[in-house]
């Protein structure tokens, strides 16, 4: 029975087994839209006065609507009127005298066609020109059936909107007039059935088929907006639905297929993706094959690429063992066919899978860029010594070979306009500086990259700006914003971020942490360990690390030093296994103040000294002063001012440089306590000018504390300040500044030795 | 509207279908007598001869018994010319003047046949206008322009209750056609409750259920041919032993000359695997029914796997008498030509098969098998994925993909091809080999490990498995495991009587022999050796055993007190006996 429905046709495109989608090499049929934009061209190229604007407006819309897909005629007026009010006359005319005349005006127009262009400054080499002759060849070709329908379904475009201009575009007559009366006897929830169906099906009609031109062109558009700027591509829904019609009409088109692959990877779907990827080069190891001049080369080509993608694709979705196999899988096949170029993408590969996977992979960056360079893969050399810097900073490679190398990577970039390459170097750059702690290059680079113009042509208007670079050199100019405390110009920053990079897309995790780090930092320098305490365990689930350090600051803060200190010896362990040198210093510090706490200052001065050692072996300038700070403050606290004094000074200067506000303040801070416990120890003469000197200092770091409004510390230098000008007898004064202190104390929660114990 | 239309001619002739059992099988041929003479004048071919076959295989009634046509109503007998030109139009396939002569006619026949003479007529002029589209992509966009004005219409009689069982099985059709799949799945239910015996509604149901438990989630009419749909059902979703007993009751319940079921038995056979059977029982069809030629592409499949040459080129010729442009001769052809090893020519028949009828699906596959057999592996990949694209659930398809990765060196890529075809197919041992086999070569063995024991469990076709698994474990040295699965296949091999070509059976003798040895079993070694000696090239290895076993003998050292003798002999139980020697010395070694 089934078999009578079946359609039982000849398909003329088959030969040897195969479908031949393009046997006569025919991308582009003549339709009553494309006949539509033939009028408007014939009235362009024949009406020769007219309007400058007009005629660039006009021009300007030539290419989207031949490469566009089809428009109802309503739509395409309407775009027509936009530039140019009388030639959409010319064209209504012109159009409505060949569907209410005969079949012959259609013939006579195209007859005349291409007298018109003869003579104007059309070339037949032009886009227009190749355009019209095309269309011309495929009107030729057309058999005597066909003309009809061509011309029955040009009357039908053009009636469709003649009688009533408002009615919706794609609204099916047929449909509408058959359905309406019978509307009454239609009880309600019948009705809506099938009023929807009619949606899916007059939805289904108003997408049409595109010709195999305008599929590619649609394919390369979202495919390059995919690339450069996600937001402005059509919605992954949208498009895939858009897929499968393509699709739908032409089961050949391999795009289609890895269209759909991108379009899936972006809605992290990984069974459709893997089918679709799969499927994509089932279908071009066919066309690969196709070309028999090219021998089994491409064929071999593309089925060792098939599987180094298969491995890109497990990685992405973080299945490393499978991307693991996968990629030797690749390796192999490249191996036996000599491909040297595939097998270096495999290396290449290969070290970021371990690199990913967590393990040391020095020694095959190292192979691949000598490999690379040897074979002459510029892009491949580059990026191997910008990851071999990238592992080389995280275990304290000497900071002048580092940037060494990434200069002398640059000069290549810029030869060889290697866009893409150069935004990775500026943004670790932008990372480098910031880890050195300097500031301010790291500023300067972070703007220099998002200044900068992309060397790479600009497409749809839309220039590339969604790279994991970007959003690296964002997330840092948030940080160091936040530093200084200007905490509106961060809340711009995260906006755009997450404009930029919504939050299911791959560089989303980078704003993602960078946005909690900050609220906790905020959180935690207004004393708010509460509204801390759950973006910890957000940042534990982004980065276990970061995470756990975290928690252990918030459990000192909360007292709880047992916990506290657990957790750190946990992650000194941790750090020493993954060679994390920042984040050893910073436990070595956090562990440091946990001894302060229990009043322990000779026991943590061995630690503080051993994170000097290695913040100055690796020049980590930041956590240098910071912890020259610290050791200030113990040496303070165990009775020898003068040392720290001495200590404090020297870092000042590169602290107020460099520093966030925090720092500046507390190393202030510390300066003026030492100052005051100079002061104590001084005689009487110079004792008021020291204890003047202190109370100048406290007020600038009272400055930096009001800047980020840091309560408790605002308390502890009033109570200071009252001290001090108690000493020095000015009464006012002393009473203003204990005023403030009472206020501040009112409104914090007390604790009672905060002033002593902290740096 | 189910109750609506219980009052079709056919239930008011006094034939209520009602029984499920089959007790009055005088009742059942009178029905199916009066479906076909209904069918008939609608033009319903392929019902007319789904029921005229059953009906054939039936005892013939006496002359009193044989149903009146139905008497026809006011409206018949007005419309009674109109219909009769039309018919007559219709049977010569000038369907748009049969809808012209039909536009006027009230009654529900001829109102039946105006509506699939204009479908039909869409139909038709589809396929003329594929051949001439204005362009490559324009292929798949022509489409039946009439169904749409055609769902309008019938959607409004539906909506008022005016369509009889035949009107309702074309308003599912039309559905069908405009891919709203859940409304063709109700109206098709609703068509076999208002006209059970109308087998096309039974079978268009049939495309549209994709799973149990879809079938189990429709209410059907409790009637006996409700009994063919589950059987047919059960065949299309693979379960064969389910179809097999419904099959085997509906042949003693009084339908065993039919040659419907016995060709449906055949192919269900032909689905398990069991080829002696399937091969019986077509064999048997063609005595029945000789210039048949539906399903003889699976008989040639069979004909194939068992080699049968001059079979095969019997019916080959066969056919092509009766009829050579049909797709079944074509198949048949290729399949010939490919036992022939002319696979050129076979892939050429394949081809003219899916000229025929592009959306044939066995044809891609097996024209895939082909250019595999050509090492045409890409030809061989795209062949494939048509078939895959015309039925996404074509295992075997899938399978092909796999093994032509699989001998382009891509385990890993090949992988996920199995992992389909084994998802279409749990319980089919060749894919679990398959996808064993990959995770060998990409040496995840506790997965191989896994997929060999599941093939094994399931039921192994090809009783490879355990001797895979087998060796899998020798491998990983597990050798308790490894002689474990060497049992278990020795006694599998030899329960199942026929002796197969693979000599394995030595390799496992083999290995037993020495692990015996090794643990000194010597009764159970010396057996083995002995079994040994039965092979050509075990022989030599199972005499030196056998000496090996005397010589120990000899020294009277019966268990497991012997450390010395075997490291001569045998590398393998080296592993025990140094361990022991040398750990007491390194004892004395330090206490001093």
């Amino acid at each position: 029975m089934a078999s009578v429905h079946e359609s039982l046709y000849f398909n003329p495109m088959m030969t040897n087994g195969v479908v031949h989608a393009n046997i006569f090499g025919i991308k582009d049929w003549v339709t009553p839209y494309k006949i539509a934009v033939l009028a408007l061209l014939h009235e362009m190229s024949t009406t020769k006065p007219m309007a400058l604007l007009d005629r660039r407006r006009l021009n300007k819309l030539i290419l989207p609507l031949q490469q566009g897909p089809d428009l109802t005629l309503e739509q395409f007026l309407k775009i027509v009127e936009e530039c140019c009010l009388r030639m959409v006359n010319a064209v209504k005319h012109r159009l409505f005298l060949m569907a209410d005349g005969e079949l012959q005006d259609m013939e006579h127009f195209f007859t005349i066609l291409p007298n018109a262009f003869s003579d104007s400054e059309a070339f037949k080499t032009s886009v227009v020109g190749l355009f019209m002759r095309q269309m011309l060849l495929a009107y030729n070709k057309l058999s005597f059936s066909q003309v009809y329908k061509l011309y029955k379904s040009l009357q039908q475009y053009c009636h469709r909107v003649q009688p009533e201009l408002s009615a919706l575009p794609t609204e099916d007559m047929e449909l509408t007039s058959n359905e309406d009366p019978s509307a009454e006897h239609i009880d309600k929830d019948e009705l809506d059935t099938a009023s929807l169906h009619q949606s899916e099906l007059r939805s289904d009609e108003s997408q049409g088929p595109l010709s195999q031109k305008q599929a590619e062109y649609f394919l390369a558009r979202q495919a390059y907006l995919l690339k450069n700027d996600e937001n402005k591509a059509m919605s992954p829904a949208k498009l895939q639905d858009e897929l499968n019609n393509i699709l739908k009409f032409n089961p050949d088109f391999a795009e289609a297929h890895y269209l759909s692959y991108l379009n899936s990877i972006r809605v992290q779907d990984i069974y459709i993706s893997t089918h679709s990827l799969l499927h994509y080069f089932d279908r071009l190891i066919l066309s690969g094959g196709e070309g028999k001049s090219n021998g089994d080369e491409g064929y071999g080509r593309s089925l060792r690429y098939a599987v180094l993608n298969l491995a890109t694709l497990h990685c992405r979705f973080g299945h490393y063992q499978q991307a693991d196999l996968a990629l030797q899988e690749a390796i192999r096949i490249a191996q036996e066919a000599n491909d040297h170029v595939c097998l270096q993408h495999c290396l290449s590969w290969l070290y970021t899978l371990e690199q990913m996977k967590g393990s040391d992979s020095v020694v095959l960056t190292e192979d691949s860029v000598k490999i690379a360079a040897h074979f002459c893969l510029p892009y491949l050399a580059s990026l191997g010594i910008q990851s071999l810097v990238q592992q080389g900073a995280k275990q304290g490679m000497p900071a002048n070979k580092l940037l060494d190398a990434l200069r002398g990577t640059d000069i290549m970039h810029w030869k060889q306009s290697l866009s893409e390459l150069i935004e990775i170097s500026l943004a670790q750059t932008t990372s480098i500086w910031r880890m050195y702690g300097k500031s301010t290059m790291a500023r300067q680079q972070a703007q220099l990259l998002l200044n900068m113009n992309s060397l790479e042509p600009v497409n749809f208007s839309v220039q590339q700006n969604n790279t994991e670079a970007f959003a690296v050199a964002l997330c840092h100019l948030a940080e160091l914003h936040a530093e200084q405390g200007l905490y509106a110009v961060v809340s711009d920053i995260m906006k755009h971020l997450k404009q930029q990079f919504p939050p299911h897309t791959q560089h989303a995790k980078l704003w993602m942490l960078c946005d909690l780090k900050i609220q906790f930092e905020k959180a935690m320098n207004d004393g708010k360990y509460h509204l801390a305490e759950p973006h910890v365990t957000a940042i534990s689930a982004l980065n276990s690390t970061e995470g756990l350090y975290r928690k252990a600051q918030l459990l000192k803060a909360l007292n709880q030093t047992t916990e506290a200190s657990q957790i750190l010896q946990q992650l000194q362990q941790q750090c020493e296994k993954s060679k994390d040198i920042e984040m050893t210093i910073r436990v070595m510090l956090a562990s440091a103040e946990l001894h302060w706490d229990s009043s322990g200052f000779a026991t943590a001065l061995p630690l503080l000294l051993q994170a000097l050692a290695l913040s100055r072996q690796h020049n980590l300038q930041s956590l240098t002063s910071e912890t020259l700070l610290h050791l200030a403050f113990t040496q303070l606290m165990l009775g020898i001012p003068e040392q720290a004094l001495v200590l404090v000074q020297d870092v000042l200067e590169s602290v107020l440089a460099h520093g966030s506000l925090i720092d500046k303040g507390r190393a202030l801070l510390l300066a003026a306590r030492c100052q005051m416990a100079l002061a104590g120890a001084a005689v009487q003469e110079h004792r008021l000018t020291a204890l003047e000197q202190a109370v100048h200092t406290l007020d600038e770091a009272a400055v930096y504390f009001s800047q980020l409004d840091c309560k408790e510390r605002m308390r502890d230098i009033h109570y200071l300040q009252a001290r001090l000008h108690h000493t020095l007898g000015n009464i006012s004064q002393r009473n203003k500044c204990s005023m403030l202190f009472r206020l501040l104390d009112q409104e914090l929660p007390s604790s009672g030795m905060t002033v002593v114990s902290h740096l | 509207h189910v109750t609506s239309y219980s009052c079709v001619p056919l239930l008011r002739s006094g034939d209520v279908g009602m029984t499920s059992e089959f007790g009055d099988l005088v009742q059942i041929k009178k029905q199916l007598i009066s479906i076909t003479a209904q069918c008939k004048e609608r033009g319903l071919v392929h019902s007319v001869k789904w029921a005229s076959e059953l009906a054939f295989s039936l005892d013939p009634l006496p002359l009193n018994e044989i149903p009146p046509a139905p008497e026809l109503t006011e409206e018949d007998a007005r419309d009674l010319d109109a219909l009769c030109l039309a018919k007559s139009y219709f049977d010569l396939k000038e369907y748009d003047r049969a809808a012209y002569f039909l536009r006027g006619c009230r009654s529900q026949k001829a109102y039946f046949l105006y509506m699939y003479s204009r479908y039909l007529s869409g139909e038709k002029k589809k396929d003329d206008e594929t051949v001439d589209s204005l362009g490559p992509l324009e292929k798949g966009q022509v489409r039946n322009e009439a169904l749409r004005e055609l769902r309008v219409e019938l959607s409004k009689k539906h909506s008022a209750g005016e369509l009889d069982g035949f009107a309702l099985y074309l308003y599912g059709v039309v559905l069908r056609k405009l891919d709203l799949l859940k409304e063709a799945v109700e109206i098709f239910v609703a068509a076999t409750h208002a006209l059970p015996l109308h087998w096309g509604s039974w079978l268009e149901l049939c495309n549209l259920i994709t799973n149990i438990e879809m079938l189990k989630s429709l209410s059907l009419p409790e009637c006996w041919v409700r009994d063919f749909f589950m059987a047919h059902m059960f065949t299309e979703l693979q379960m064969i032993k389910e179809a097999l007993q419904k099959y085997q009751s509906l042949m003693e319940a009084g339908f065993a000359k039919s040659t419907y079921i016995i060709s449906q038995i055949a192919v269900a056979y032909h689905n398990i695997r069991d080829i002696d059977q399937a091969l019986y029982l077509f064999n048997e069809l063609r005595e029945q029914d000789p210039f048949r030629i539906e399903n003889m592409d699976t008989f040639s499949n069979l004909l194939y796997v068992r080699s049968m040459k001059p079979e095969l080129s019997y019916l080959a010729h066969n056919l092509v008498e009766i009829d050579k442009y049909r797709v079944e001769t074509c198949c048949v052809i290729g399949n010939y030509y490919s036992l022939r090893s002319q696979h050129e020519k076979a892939a050429l028949y394949f081809q003219r098969a899916l000229k025929l009828n592009p959306r044939c699906l066995g044809a891609w596959t097996l024209m895939g098998h082909e250019y595999m057999e050509m090492k045409n592996t890409s030809a061989a990949i795209q062949a494939y994925r048509h078939a895959i694209e015309v039925n996404k659930r074509d295992y075997r398809a899938w399978y092909g993909l796999g093994q032509t990765y699989e001998i382009l060196k891509m385990p890993f890529y090949s992988l996920y091809y199995y992992r389909k075809a084994h998802q279409l197919r749990p319980n089919d041992s060749r894919m679990l080999v398959a996808l064993g086999e990959c995770y060998e070569k990409l040496s995840q063995q506790v997965e191989a490990k896994k997929c060999y024991w599941r093939a094994y469990s399931v039921g192994d076709v090809e009783r490879m498995a355990l001797l895979k698994l087998a060796k899998l474990h020798e491998q990983l040295n597990e050798f308790d495991d490894a002689a474990q699965c060497y049992i278990i296949y020795i006694q599998d091999i030899f329960s199942c009587g026929e002796q197969l070509e693979h000599a394995e059976v030595s390799t496992a003798l083999r290995y037993l022999g020495q692990y015996y040895f090794k643990n000194k079993l010597y009764d159970e070694a010396s057996l083995c050796a002995q079994r040994c000696c039965d092979y050509n090239d075990a022989r030599e290895e199972g005499k030196a055993l056998l000496r090996q076993i005397s010589a120990v003998r000899e020294q009277g050292e019966p268990s497991s007190t012997d450390l010395s003798v075997p490291c001569v002999f045998n590398p393998l139980s080296n592993n025990t006996t140094p361990v022991r020697r040398v750990s007491p010395l390194d004892l004395s070694s330090v206490t001093p």
